[in-house]
């Protein structure tokens, strides 16, 4: 029951402290690898992610179910659907803050802290895929690719498991 | 004149089309609310819109949920709210999880393990371009870079070479950024959508 409550707080705890759909992942990485999911299974959750439907934070339901099942996948639910309706309330109670100076700085340092978090988390997710020739190519050019964001994310996702077949076995 | 606002199922019908009709997320769910609820339904102004887009951005989580909220409660209220955001994130969150599940069955087959050989570096890739990104506004401010610069720089070092917990540098991210970075906010001409 306790470790239920747990997990539920992680999900909600991670949504609540990103700005961002994906900038969940670090904080979400921080707390369930390596106790709950390898970085294969968060690999896993970040490309499901992006070729199943609707916003790409439902990554994070994608990872739930594979630490624990359909329970874990209504936790992320859970999660990633309370914490970003706290605007309601805020854009109802305090427009005036939202629109001050230090809280689009406090959001900004947020960001950029998460952009840092996030390119370790990149370069992590990286090494422990295989260090490659072939591998590291295909992260040079989806970098790119992601960067221009003129390709469709899941058509890289499709180009990545091609050339794995092609060369990975 | 307020126009009546419309029936929950209409508003179901048109949230269940946004959620499970823009695969890939971000941009192409974010255009694909626009036509719906701006274009198509007419429910929402451009202008509404664009704001309440400035100020999901300023939501934590996803964005496009705090969209939902926004737009919902304009469009209908409290009724708006629960159906816009049930709609989009329930049957989208649901495919996502049988698609989990399937692949969890097929995810020890060689070829599967192969084909993870190459969507590993891609997902990397992906995470680091997705950071570069968020962190490129960054590059036009001017002799302020140095300062925008030193905390991705900071964050980055510190998950990588120390044992210091995340949410430690977030915290402190912020706290530096409500400080020292509050000159300028977001404006709605950020939008991805011009």
């Amino acid at each position: 029951m306790l470790e239920q409550l747990g997990l539920l707080l992680v999900f909600v705890k991670s949504s609540a402290l990103a700005v961002g759909g994906l900038a969940s992942l670090p904080l979400l990485r921080a707390d369930l690898v390596p106790q709950y999911v390898t970085d294969a299974g968060i690999v896993q959750a970040l490309a499901i992610g992006r070729l199943a439907p609707g916003p790409n934070g439902l990554y994070i339901v994608s990872l739930g179910y594979i630490v624990a099942g359909w329970t874990g996948a209504l936790y992320a639910l859970i999660g990633a659907t309370l914490a970003p309706l706290a605007i309601l309330p805020a854009t109802s109670l305090a427009r005036r803050w939202l629109l001050s100076g230090w809280f689009g700085g406090l959001v900004r340092g947020v960001s950029l802290g998460t952009a840092g978090l996030l390119l370790a988390t990149g370069a992590t997710i990286v090494h422990a895929g295989g260090t490659q020739l072939w591998q590291l190519a295909l992260v040079a050019v989806t970098v790119i690719a992601t960067v221009q964001g003129r390709l469709h994310p899941a058509v890289m996702i499709v180009v990545g498991a091609a050339v794995g077949l092609a060369l990975g076995r | 004149m307020m126009k009546a606002p419309p029936s929950s199922r209409a508003l179901a019908r048109a949230w269940f089309d946004i959620g499970t009709q823009s695969v890939g997320g971000g941009t192409s769910t974010l255009f694909m609310i626009r036509r719906v609820v701006v274009e198509r339904m007419g429910w929402i102004s451009l202008r509404e819109f664009t704001e309440s887009w400035a100020l999901s951005q300023l939501s934590p989580g996803i964005h496009l949920v705090a969209l939902a909220g926004l737009l919902g409660r304009q469009i209908a209220g409290v009724r708006g709210i629960a159906v816009a955001v049930t709609a989009m994130m329930l049957p989208a969150a649901l495919i996502t999880a049988v698609v989990t599940a399937f692949f969890g069955e097929i995810a020890q087959h060689p070829l599967t393990i192969a084909a993870l050989a190459g969507i590993g570096p891609v997902a990397g890739g992906m995470t680091i371009g997705l950071a570069l990104t968020m962190a490129r506004p960054v590059l036009q401010r001017g002799r302020y870079a140095i300062l925008d610069l030193a905390v991705i720089v900071a964050a980055f070092a510190l998950l990588l070479t120390s044992t210091a917990q995340t949410i430690v540098v977030i915290v402190i991210a912020g706290a530096f950024g409500a400080i020292l970075l509050g000159r300028e906010r977001p404006t709605s001409s950020d939008a991805p959508m011009s």
